[in-house]
């Protein structure tokens, strides 16, 4: 389980100039483990190890629900045809937007995150985070202005 | 020397795998994306789906999609569950439970996309 640890390293190097003893330490506290998780500095790493977690888990749990909701092709046109009906409402649609936000944050911080093991990125990793939410954003956006074209058109 | 080492896999050919398939992943979905969504009207009817299904090239990318994604996905809930200390019965449960139901949903893929006809 991730404890808490030392908070930087600059903290380690300060504490042990000053000849302090390790009490000030900060250790993991069972008890409290989610406020002490919760409560734990975080940098975007930090944030993006967070949100790839969840939408990890996510796409998987989607993934199973994708084979199963194109299961009505093999019992032909009409059970396709009324099973996509469903999905084509106004509330399916913005949930496949939000699906689309998911697919993209875990593509591009994937990206990112080969860059960083394989390309050097550690040096540069802030600014890798920041650039995948601007493109991001930027093609959550682009994708519902295609996703709901037929809206927009409607609004201009 | 490794006597005290929880486990004799480190990891690193599964870590190795999780970043291929990934960036297999990112080229595959975009792909999917273009052909599948752009445009509301593209690609939501048993028409669409039965037209493309006539090119064999589409099956094997759809076939490689679904293995690829099954791996991915379940190789991050197990990285996931390796962050903690399992007990050796939970460990081989959920590793199970990730096998069983990666096999089964990818063979129910499989035969959805193989009971789709050839036309001609």
């Amino acid at each position: 389980m991730r404890g808490n640890y030392l908070r930087s390293p600059h903290t380690l190097e300060s504490e042990t100039k000053s000849q302090s003893t390790y009490k000030d330490i900060k250790t993991f506290d069972q008890k409290n483990w989610i406020s002490e998780n919760l409560g734990y500095k975080k940098d975007s790493g930090s944030w993006a190890w967070i949100f790839h977690r969840i939408t990890g888990i996510a796409l998987i749990a989607y993934l199973f629900l994708h084979v199963y909701s194109l299961s009505p092709l093999t019992k032909g046109e009409a059970a396709f045809n009324a099973k996509m009906a469903q999905f084509s409402s106004p509330i399916f649609m913005a949930i496949e937007w939000f699906l689309f936000a998911f697919v993209i944050f875990h593509s591009l911080n994937g990206i990112r995150i080969v860059i960083v093991d394989w390309a050097d990125g550690a040096k540069y990793h802030k600014q890798l985070y920041r650039i995948s939410w601007v493109l991001g954003i930027i093609l959550f956006l682009a994708m519902g202005a295609l996703m709901f074209s037929h809206e927009l058109k409607k609004l201009f | 020397m490794y006597k005290y080492r929880a486990s004799k896999d480190s990891g690193s050919k599964s870590w190795v795998m999780q970043r291929i398939t990934g960036l297999a992943l990112v080229v595959l979905m975009i792909g999917h994306y273009i052909l599948m969504h752009y445009h509301p009207d593209s690609g939501h009817t048993y028409q669409a789906v039965l037209g493309r299904m006539q090119y064999s090239w589409y099956r094997i990318i759809d076939l490689t999609f679904i293995v690829l994604a099954m791996y991915h996905g379940l190789n991050g809930i197990w990285n996931i569950f390796r962050d903690y200390k399992m007990k050796p019965w939970l460990k081989y449960s959920v590793i199970s439970a990730l096998v069983i139901f990666g096999i089964a949903f990818t063979a129910w893929g499989f035969n959805i996309i193989f009971s789709i006809p050839y036309i001609n």
